[in-house]
């Protein structure tokens, strides 16, 4: 007997043992890899904390510094200290010499074209410098011997490149996202509303206390409720992904999906809270010769009414939880803008958009909790 | 008014509840049932205005057959038999006002009464429901913000809304002290001389004595007495309670 019981436990102990082991291999499991890859999607992550949020107008300009060469051909430049410009770290240079050329306060992330204006006033190109992600830059030029000033007229050092001009603007990405997080957001208030209206009166269907004992209500009953379960049963994913399919791609599709999966949660959520009500009332209603519908009218929706308020604004905040998500099989929204973000390789604009979603639903988690605590 | 013939109910589970119980209630009586706790007043009572379904027997009110009811026949005549619980059974989120206007549910047109509108003259007529209670004062206060004794008189009120001809009132005084149960029961007793038919359960002997112009006594679902408070002495007394009864009193208070 003892014996068996070893053999049971052995087995089964083995047994979890494979699961696990094949568990690792088939999921592929390497924590290494989390280190390992750091360094190459540094960039990517990079962006995606770096969200583009707010932007400035660019204007193509030449900036231009007196630069005499020889030293003392000329009178050198004063050189200003504020604003977009160039700054050579020495006043003047010999034909030959390398010098280097600082520029400041440029737009981010852009082609700058070094070049100088010969007194002859042909241009000479010299360098292309690219300006950092605070708008600077640093670049090495070569004093060549025909930039020699002729007749007291001096050579120019100048540079070619946007300038940001007037003051900071939300970027095309903020203000996309925030058009879509609305869109989300009203995606998920329609469909909470179109799911209560239609979960709402389906609950006392599905109430045991409702329906009583007879045949038919026993009937609609186990009807109503199996059909809630089946529908529960069906991921607002693959729902959306059906409505997309059946609508088009975009904002209706999710509506349709959220509303399901709204009706189905209500549905069950409404007719637990109608069936844990007082039946005394009912019983009182019922006895004073009120017909079925003012008897629900009168003695059950006074007791249902906080709780289903409750539950309204919980669906709600977890609706706008699932249709940011949602976009993804088409379902519109700002899923559909992340994920086409990510697909065209805009890490930038992709942390906008899920910055706005961790906002939105951490002030839909902040607010609904609030409400219920206030209203219960 | 009321004739009750071969009464019984057999609850799905098995359990006897009744078993062939007749009585008679005539016009202006205060009938008082008693009987232990799962002797079958709450049932009786029940199935009287058909909250409970009897098993079978038969019930008439007047020369109308109240078991053979359609739905709409038992609301038209459920009108006219109110009821008072023992829970009182309000809808303790809602106005003192809207529980006492439910009472009236069965006269006024549903389409209105859905939507929440009543009528001016059903209006008076609960305020002048709550005043006879003496709780006019508390018509818009929530029903839960009162205490038992106003809850139950906010019972009452309701029950009179239905313009009732017989009242059952299930344990009425049972979850109330026994000061508060003698200011209830006398406005029952009053209802009842103005010509309202009051069929009563209750548990404390001292209050039949009171109240009653006749008592049953139900045992185990069957009916073991019937007759008048007085006639019920200790061997009597015995016999409904069981032999290790006690008589405990509801108070020493005689009138209130």
């Amino acid at each position: 007997m003892n014996l068996r019981r070893w053999f049971v436990t052995g087995f089964f102990t083995l047994l979890v043992i494979v699961a696990y082991v094949v568990g690792y291999q088939v999921t592929e499991i390497d924590p290494v890899k989390l280190f390992s890859s750091l360094g190459n999607s540094q960039k990517i992550l990079n962006d995606l904390i770096h969200p583009d949020l707010f932007t400035r107008a660019t204007q193509d300009t030449t900036l231009d510094v007196v630069f005499p060469v020889p030293c003392g051909s000329a009178q050198p430049a004063q050189l200003p200290n504020s604003g977009p410009r160039i700054v050579p770290n020495v006043e003047c240079a010999n034909p030959g010499d390398v010098i280097t050329v600082k520029g400041f306060d440029m737009a981010p992330n852009n082609d700058v074209k070094i070049l100088w204006l010969l007194p002859s006033g042909n241009a000479l190109f010299s360098e292309l410098a690219r300006t950092d992600a605070s708008g600077n830059f640093t670049a090495q030029v070569e004093v060549r011997p025909i930039t020699v000033a002729t007749q007291g007229i001096p050579t120019h050092l100048q540079a070619e490149t946007p300038v940001p001009v007037g003051g900071w603007v939300p970027s095309q990405a903020l203000i996309d996202v925030i058009n879509n997080i609305m869109v989300t957001i009203f995606m998920a208030l329609l469909a909470t509303t179109a799911g209560t209206i239609i979960a709402a009166p389906i609950s006392f269907l599905a109430a045991r206390n409702i329906m009583g004992r007879g045949w038919m209500g026993t009937t609609v009953y186990t009807v109503v409720r199996a059909i809630l379960n089946i529908t529960r049963s069906y991921d607002s994913l693959v729902l959306a992904t059906v409505f997309a399919l059946w609508v088009g791609f975009g904002a209706f599709a999710g509506v349709l999906a959220l509303t399901i999966v709204t009706v189905a949660s209500l549905g069950k959520l409404f007719s637990e809270a109608v069936e844990s009500i007082d039946a005394g009332p009912i019983e009182a209603v019922a006895a004073t010769g009120a017909n079925p519908v003012e008897v629900v009218r009168f003695a059950v929706v006074p007791q249902v009414i906080p709780d289903f308020i409750s539950f309204i604004i919980y669906h709600w905040d977890i609706n706008v939880r699932i249709s940011t998500i949602l976009g993804f099989v088409g379902g519109g929204g700002i899923g559909f803008y992340l994920s086409q973000r990510i697909n065209v390789l805009e890490y930038q604009k992709a942390g906008t958009a899920i910055w706005a979603i961790v906002l939105v639903v951490w002030a839909m988690d902040f607010l609904s909790a609030e409400v219920r605590k206030r209203y219960t | 008014m009321l004739k009750v013939e071969h009464l019984t109910k057999v609850y799905p589970n098995g359990t006897v509840a009744l078993k062939d119980v007749s009585f008679t209630v005539n016009d202006g009586e205060f009938l008082v049932i008693i009987g232990l706790s799962g002797s079958g007043k709450s049932t009786l009572l029940r199935c009287i205005n058909r909250l409970i379904d009897p098993t079978e027997g038969r019930i008439l009110l007047d020369d109308a057959d109240v078991t053979k009811a359609s739905s709409g026949d038992l609301r038209q005549l459920r009108r006219h038999i109110g009821m008072v619980f023992q829970q009182f059974n309000l809808v303790k989120r809602s106005s003192v006002m809207t529980n006492v206007l439910s009472g009236r549910l069965g006269y006024v047109n549903p389409f209105l009464s859905l939507a929440g509108i009543w009528s001016r003259a059903d209006r008076d007529r609960a305020l002048k429901a709550l005043d006879r209670v003496g709780i006019k004062d508390k018509a818009y206060e929530r029903a839960d913000a009162l205490s038992g004794g106003q809850q139950q008189r906010v019972g009452i009120a309701r029950t009179l809304m239905q313009e009732p001809r017989l009242i059952l009132a299930d344990e009425p005084v049972a979850s109330l002290d026994p000061v508060l149960s003698h200011s209830i029961l006398q406005y029952l007793e009053q209802l009842n001389k103005e010509g309202i038919t009051v069929l009563c359960s209750l548990h404390f002997l001292d209050l039949v004595h009171r109240y009653a112009t006749r008592v049953i006594a139900l045992k185990d679902g069957v009916k073991v007495f019937e007759g008048l408070p007085k006639e019920i002495n200790r061997a009597k007394f015995k016999e409904i309670y069981g032999e290790e009864a006690q008589e405990v009193r509801a108070t020493t208070v005689e009138e209130g």
